[in-house]
């Protein structure tokens, strides 16, 4: 049987004059006139991840336009869920970097899980796993991206370090609601770790 | 002849405005509740509906307006239906007999208005006789709702409010041996002249007076740490778990006016009413009677965001084991003080 602790008087005191919940409710005020932890996500601030972040696809090109991609087909090899489609074709213009260029380069995001295994098995590093991770669509077509998509540069350009908040507007067009962000404007969130 | 009706019409008046605002705070304070929420936990609280949030009560006034009023098919249809306004009605009666002020003078016509409806002699009898009657609304409630939650809700309730009422009520008798009078315009009276004369104050059983009575009153309004009957954890919601749309709202109209008429009563029964501390009269009364009640508002909401809730067999040892003792004993001292 577990004996029971025997309260000293000092216990008692501090019972009677509720000590410990005035301790409790110095604390909650504390936090009370604190700043706030939120991120307020679409309207005024958005999360920039980390450069190891893996979101949705790219296809990067050289610095004078070229398409890096010269449609080997090993990102379709190493593909897992087999999410990406690739169909080569010849183009000797100066598209690409190589004469063999891709006549169709499609990633399925639905069944993309996202595993990186592309980026790793592309010899010429055309294809990239960017920080764009807001992938809601409304259709599972939609869900589909094209080569011309993936060809556009990035909102966050892969130099940017990441791993901050930045400041952000919140657009509302025809085609759609996305949340810009202003990657020069970083904000502090991070208070709440050096309490 | 004249006169008579001039005396009924104000009397009117002042229940109308008296009601209407009784009807809008739960407004404002729902939204103050969600803030303090969101702020002590490092959150925001509602941001999206208007500036900080601001309309938020009436985005989900419109919802509560619009939601299916489901009646469970084995319930009780009349109690069912009954139940939110025995609830809601006897909160709304409380206000009657409290004072807000002494009087005020309309300017042009120099009319002098009590800023109370009745002044009655037995002002806090009937306070405690109408607020106890709240209960039957969360029992019938409980009970009509015919589910094991809800009934479970409505018991707990009923003995909570048992052996809760029984403290608060001696903790009310210190303060009206002082005054010798039941009249809350008197006990306020006795107390006017500055901080010494605070009820609250009065060493040292004062302090004791306003920690019984307080610790009881959360009981009695149902507020964290002794929100037993709508206990989420192990209750879903109690009393009011079948209850959806208006009715649910009623029930929550119910919750917030009890704990205004709460900070209302220990302001006036301990803090001097309209009393001002300070003696410089700089704010008129009224403002600082309301200053006091959303302290005590603040101080709620505050608590209730700050200590986990009791158990069941705690509250009961509380109740029986500690208050009621010691609001006795305090009743005592108090005798011998004032002989």
């Amino acid at each position: 049987m577990k004996e029971k602790k025997k309260e000293g008087v000092l216990d008692i005191l501090k019972k009677v004059l509720f000590v410990d919940i005035l301790k409790g409710l110095s604390v909650t005020v504390k936090y009370n006139v604190s700043r706030s932890v939120t991120i307020r996500y679409p309207d005024e601030e958005k999360w920039i991840p980390y450069q190891r972040f893996r979101g949705a696809h790219t296809l990067n090109k050289t610095e004078d336009g070229k398409e890096l991609c010269v449609a080997c087909e090993l990102c379709v090899k190493a593909c897992p869920t087999k999410c990406i489609t690739v169909v080569p074709e010849e183009d000797d213009t100066g598209r690409g970097i190589a004469d063999r260029v891709p006549k169709v380069w499609k990633v399925d995001l639905v069944r993309c899980l996202f595993c990186g295994y592309c980026e790793d098995a592309c010899p010429t590093t055309a294809v990239r796993l960017g920080r764009e991770y807001e992938l809601a669509c409304f259709s599972r077509d939609d869900a589909v991206r094209e080569k011309e998509r993936l060809l556009k540069p990035q909102e966050v350009p892969e130099g940017f370090e990441g791993g901050v908040v930045v400041s952000a507007k919140f657009e509302r067009t025809k085609e759609g609601i996305r949340v810009k962000p202003d990657i020069w404007k970083p904000k502090d969130k991070n208070w709440w770790k050096k309490v | 002849m004249t006169e008579a009706v001039i005396e009924v019409a104000i009397i009117f008046i002042k229940v109308v405005v008296l009601g209407f605002i009784l009807f809008s705070l739960p407004l404002p304070l729902t939204w103050i509740e969600r803030k303090i929420a969101g702020h002590i936990q490092v959150r925001l609280g509602p941001f999206r509906v208007g500036p900080h949030g601001i309309l938020q009560p009436f985005a989900d006034m419109v919802k509560m307006l619009f939601k299916e009023d489901v009646i469970p098919e084995q319930a009780d249809r009349f109690l069912f239906r009954v139940a939110p306004i025995i609830s809601m009605v006897p909160v709304f009666m409380v206000f009657v007999a409290i004072p807000f002020g002494e009087s005020w003078t309309i300017p042009f016509i120099n009319k002098e208005v009590t800023l109370y409806v009745a002044d009655m002699n037995v002002g806090l009898l009937y306070i405690l006789a109408i607020s106890g009657v709240a209960v039957y609304g969360i029992i019938l409630g409980g009970w009509a709702s015919n589910s094991k939650y809800a009934l479970l809700g409505g018991l707990r309730s009923s003995a909570q409010m048992i052996s809760y009422e029984v403290a608060l009520t001696f903790a009310c008798i210190g303060v009206v041996m002082l005054a010798s009078s039941l009249n809350l315009i008197d006990i306020v009276k006795t107390q006017t002249g500055g901080l010494t004369n605070w009820n609250v104050f009065y060493l040292p059983v004062g302090p004791l007076w306003f920690i019984i009575f307080f610790i009881a009153g959360l009981a009695e309004i149902n507020r964290i740490p002794f929100d037993l009957p709508e206990d989420e954890g192990t209750l879903a919601a109690g009393f009011h778990v079948e209850y959806s749309g208006i009715r649910f709202a009623y029930f929550m109209l119910a919750e917030y006016i009890a704990m205004v008429s709460m900070s209302v009563l220990a302001v006036v029964l301990f803090f001097g009413g309209w009393d001002d501390p300070t003696g410089l009269g700089f704010l008129p009364p009224i403002v600082w009677f309301l200053l006091k009640v959303g302290f005590f508002i603040y101080l709620f909401m505050w608590i209730r965001f700050t200590l986990p809730r009791y158990r069941y067999d705690q509250l009961m040892s509380i109740g029986w084991k500690i208050l009621i003792p010691l609001s006795l004993l305090n009743i005592l001292v108090t005798g011998w003080m004032i002989i």
